[in-house]
């Protein structure tokens, strides 16, 4: 019997699902379906978008990061900071936000590569060093009115979207390609599959931790660009909070939280399922609060799902063969 | 230096902590034959396998291949000397079909650098390979996750071939497969066999080396007890070794009499 490709299936189920709350929603409001409304949903999550990009990297991988919101943080105060308080040139301003934001994932990929510790914990430590340093930087001062220039990715339109929609689109499909056709994407989803495994394989698995982490940083100090650029004002509490919701959106959109699965359009549809709930919500007259509540019954709720389908696989495994007698190639 | 023999480890010796897990071992792999590896639990025989298959790194000892010294600090390394472990424990990667379980690690690529995947290449060889070996896997496509276990040891054996092993190493292939599967198993290994490969076989079910192995390698506490011809031994002498060692070198002979299974 042909087995269904699993992944394939869940990315199917993800579409649909958001198709679903799209028509559920226009029945609650006439404003949803409109193009004005449409549009914004899809402006207002670029960096969402490109920030569980990066994530994305580290969860297949089978580690999580949950530093990604006060890395956010960071990089926007330094960023805005050079650009409204020290008067440095764009283009260069953004080349050391980036770059910070790339040494902060490095940083977070060596701590986990070199001390044993659950990623989980050690990226919430980490989170908070992030954010004590930001607040630090930024003495909890707000920064806003950049220059134009910087303003141009997230306000000048090109077939009536915004430049960030177009970038988070060439990021998406880049790292798709990265994830289906490249030797790199083939070893981050055997390493997120079995990581003793891929050791033994000869996979160099701390150099690819290192990797994911750094890339992941690199890819929110992106996220981070879009944020601050399209609100023309950040403080360090700018960011904060992100973390959350692409965590919730990448396992909606079908990437385990064990590891070894993942594709892009699922995630992203993962992220627009989130987005169109609270658009939604809002429109419905139900408030920010309630949203809360929800965001944080999905995120359970998908977690659970995802535990769900592990089982049932594992079940399927012990009847067809004894589990002991699983055989890892050298 | 002798050439007669695919692998030579000479006075091996690895602790943990304060486990002399193996002691001054010698073992001798001639080309092109079935040696199995037989002890009791704890006598070593993984330990010195990984050793050889570069999970393990020896405290002392030396390991040549085709009479030529050889330096093992990581799978990689024996990977390029040639040698393949297929392990007990642990799994292949069940979140990846077949094609897939084969190449990682050794992905043929293609484009620039070689950073993009050969897939049709690395399907075409996996096809071959399944004819090859004339095991009983029904497409490259499949899940492993959704295989018997005596396939997964086949796509084991398949992922060694593909890359023209000349040593394999098996930890206990058998032990958790039924009759059919098993027999089906060890005619693989003898077909191994046929093609070359030079074969070391850990097991506890000493009726399989009897019936595929050429000599078997008795371990007792971490020590090699002796080398022995299988042509030349029953069931009996080889279980007796087992538990009691080699007549005269001192090891304690237990008080209870020891019954043979089988």
């Amino acid at each position: 019997m042909a087995k269904i490709n699993l992944s394939g299936l869940k990315k199917y189920t993800v579409m649909f699902v958001l198709a679903i709350l799209m028509v559920l929603f226009s029945f609650t409001s006439p404003y949803f379906l409109t193009v004005r409304n449409l549009t914004n949903i899809v402006t207002q999550n670029t960096y969402f978008i490109i920030v569980a990009i990066g994530l994305s990297f580290v969860m297949i991988g089978g580690g999580i990061d949950l530093s990604v919101g006060y890395q956010m943080s960071l990089v926007g105060v330094v960023t805005a900071m050079l650009m409204v308080v020290y008067d440095v040139p764009v283009w260069l301003a953004v080349t050391l936000g980036l770059l910070l934001g790339t040494i902060l994932g490095l940083l977070n990929g060596l701590i986990v590569s070199s001390i044993k510790v659950f990623p989980l914990i050690a990226t919430l430590a980490t989170s908070i060093v992030f954010q004590g340093i930001s607040y630090m930087i930024s003495k909890a001062n707000t920064f806003r009115s950049y220059p134009d220039v910087f303003l141009f990715l997230t306000k000048e339109r090109f077939l009536g979207m915004p430049f960030d929609v177009f970038l988070a689109l060439v990021l998406a499909i880049l790292v798709s390609i990265v994830y289906s056709e490249t030797v790199f994407g083939f070893r981050l989803m055997a390493l997120g599959g079995n990581e003793e495994a891929s050791r033994l394989s000869g996979i160099n698995i701390r150099k690819m931790k290192i990797i994911l982490y750094t890339l992941c940083g690199f890819f929110t100090a992106i996220g981070t660009m879009v944020m601050i650029s399209k609100a023309n004002t950040t403080n360090s509490s700018f960011g904060p909070g992100t973390e959350f919701i692409v965590l919730t959106a990448a396992i909606v959109g079908g990437i385990s939280f064990m590891g070894g699965e993942g594709n892009i359009p699922a995630l992203i549809a993962g992220v627009f399922i989130l987005a169109v709930l609270g658009n939604g919500m809002q429109l419905a007259g139900w408030g920010t609060y309630a949203q809360f509540v929800v965001r944080g019954l999905i995120l359970l709720g998908a977690v659970a799902f995802d535990e769900y389908q592990r089982n049932t696989r594992n079940a399927r495994q012990k009847r067809s063969g004894p589990e002991k007698l699983l055989v890892k190639g050298t | 230096m002798n050439t007669e023999y695919a692998v030579e480890m000479k006075e091996i010796c690895k602790r943990f902590g304060g486990v002399h897990a193996l002691k001054d071992v010698n073992l001798e792999l001639r080309r092109g034959e079935i040696m199995g590896i037989v002890g009791d639990n704890g006598a070593g025989k993984s330990t010195l396998m990984k050793i050889l298959s570069g999970a393990y790194q020896a405290d002392e000892g030396e390991i040549y291949i085709y009479g030529e010294k050889a330096v093992i600090h990581n799978p990689q390394d024996s990977f390029n000397l040639g040698i393949s472990m297929i392990y007990q424990d642990l799994a292949l990667f069940n979140n990846l079909d077949v094609t897939k379980n084969i190449f990682v690690g050794r992905e043929l690529v293609r484009g620039p650098f070689g950073i993009f995947l050969n897939k049709k290449s690395m399907y075409q060889k996996t096809v071959n390979l399944i004819r090859e070996l004339r095991v009983d896997i029904k497409s490259p496509k499949l899940n492993v996750a959704s295989m018997s276990g005596g396939q997964r040891q086949m796509v084991a054996c398949a992922r060694a071939i593909a890359f023209q092993s000349k040593i394999l190493i098996m930890d206990e292939p058998t032990a958790a497969l039924g009759v059919t599967e098993a027999n089906k198993l060890l005619g693989l290994i003898r077909n191994l066999k046929d093609m070359g490969l030079s074969i070391l076989l850990i097991t506890q079910r000493i009726p399989d080396v009897l019936a595929i192995a050429d000599r078997v390698f008795v371990l007792k506490g971490g020590q090699r007890q002796d080398i022995l011809e299988v042509s030349r031994v029953t069931l009996d002498d080889v279980v007796t070794m087992i538990v009691k060692g080699k007549a005269g070198n001192g090891n304690q002979i237990p008080d209870v009499e020891y019954r043979s299974f089988g």
